[in-house]
């Protein structure tokens, strides 16, 4: 990662008119959304884990993985909107759909963690949470890939994969690429410390 | 900063965007009238884009681990006051 982020500011890259140097920011925005579609996709297979064979272990790790997939996509959101600020001229529009269907997608995941708080048994939190999660996992492709193709849009790949079409230039991809196995596997590692403590708190509470 | 936003007619079969946007979607044009942070943004070729976005992901995921670091030593607490 300290490489990824080193070279990643070092390397010279084509110029584009435009995007300028900020065309760097490729290998910080985009990861975050590999990362979030990897925790959510994570978060929707311990769900479904959990109403297989219900063990609160599935649904700790269910919780921690939509935990970090709605960081990592706030950070995403976060970083397109000081990107568009330079580029497109303004922090946020309404008319671009991406921004404001990812925006969508945060708010259907903040509504999932809004659902867990409003239940004190645990075993009916559980339940209802990875059903909805489910459900809101199912989602979270025609927000994000399905919709905003179809709509006229200035974000790049409108009409395709945006990370492997050949507009990317080879030189970003030396780079691009252990970029996102990076934070994957920084998002893999802060996951499973979050699960560690939750489970040493919940045998805790155990033993109280 | 003769750099703006030029909208390529997209190949698309409608381009309602442009017709809409394009006033208010070129970026550095009156640049001078902005406050100082985004003049100060826009130097450098945008470089300082990058930096922020960098900043950006470090804070948040910081933030996330000051909140595990602070559950854990909640932890700790009621550990050794078991124990003792």
């Amino acid at each position: 990662m300290t490489m990824v982020i080193t070279i990643g500011f070092l390397i010279p890259i084509p110029q584009i008119d435009i995007l300028e140097e900020s065309a760097r920011n490729l290998f910080l925005h985009v990861p975050m959304w590999f990362t979030m579609m990897v925790a959510f996709s994570m978060a929707f297979y311990y769900s479904i884990r959990y109403l297989n064979n219900e063990e609160m272990d599935w649904d700790r790790k269910a919780e921690t993985a939509t935990a970090i997939g709605l960081l990592f996509g706030i950070c995403g959101l976060l970083t397109g909107s000081l990107w568009a600020r330079f580029t497109w001229g303004t922090w946020w529009t309404f008319a671009e759909p991406r921004m404001n269907l990812s925006a969508l997608a945060m708010m259907i995941f903040v509504a999932y963690f809004v659902l867990r708080s409003a239940f004190n048994d645990p075993v009916k939190r559980a339940k209802i949470s990875a059903v909805y999660n489910i459900f809101g996992v199912t989602t979270i492709p025609f927000l994000l890939y399905i919709i905003p193709r179809q709509l006229p849009s200035l974000h790049p790949g409108a009409e395709g994969n945006p990370a492997f079409s050949e507009i990317t230039a080879p030189e970003l991809r030396y780079i691009f690429y252990p970029a996102i196995i990076g934070f994957i596997g920084l998002s893999i590692w802060l996951m499973d410390i979050t699960n560690r403590y939750k489970r040493i708190k919940d045998l805790n509470e155990q033993r109280l | 900063m003769t750099n703006r936003i030029i909208q390529e007619p997209a190949d698309t079969t409608v381009d309602t965007l442009t017709n809409s946007y394009s006033d208010s979607w070129q970026a550095l044009e009156g640049i001078e009238q902005s406050s100082a942070f985004i003049q100060m943004m826009a130097s450098n070729d945008l470089i300082f884009v990058v930096l922020g976005v960098s900043l950006i992901i470090w804070f948040i995921l910081l933030f996330f681990i000051i909140k595990v670091d602070r559950n854990i030593s909640e932890i700790e607490k009621s550990l050794e006051e078991k124990h003792s």
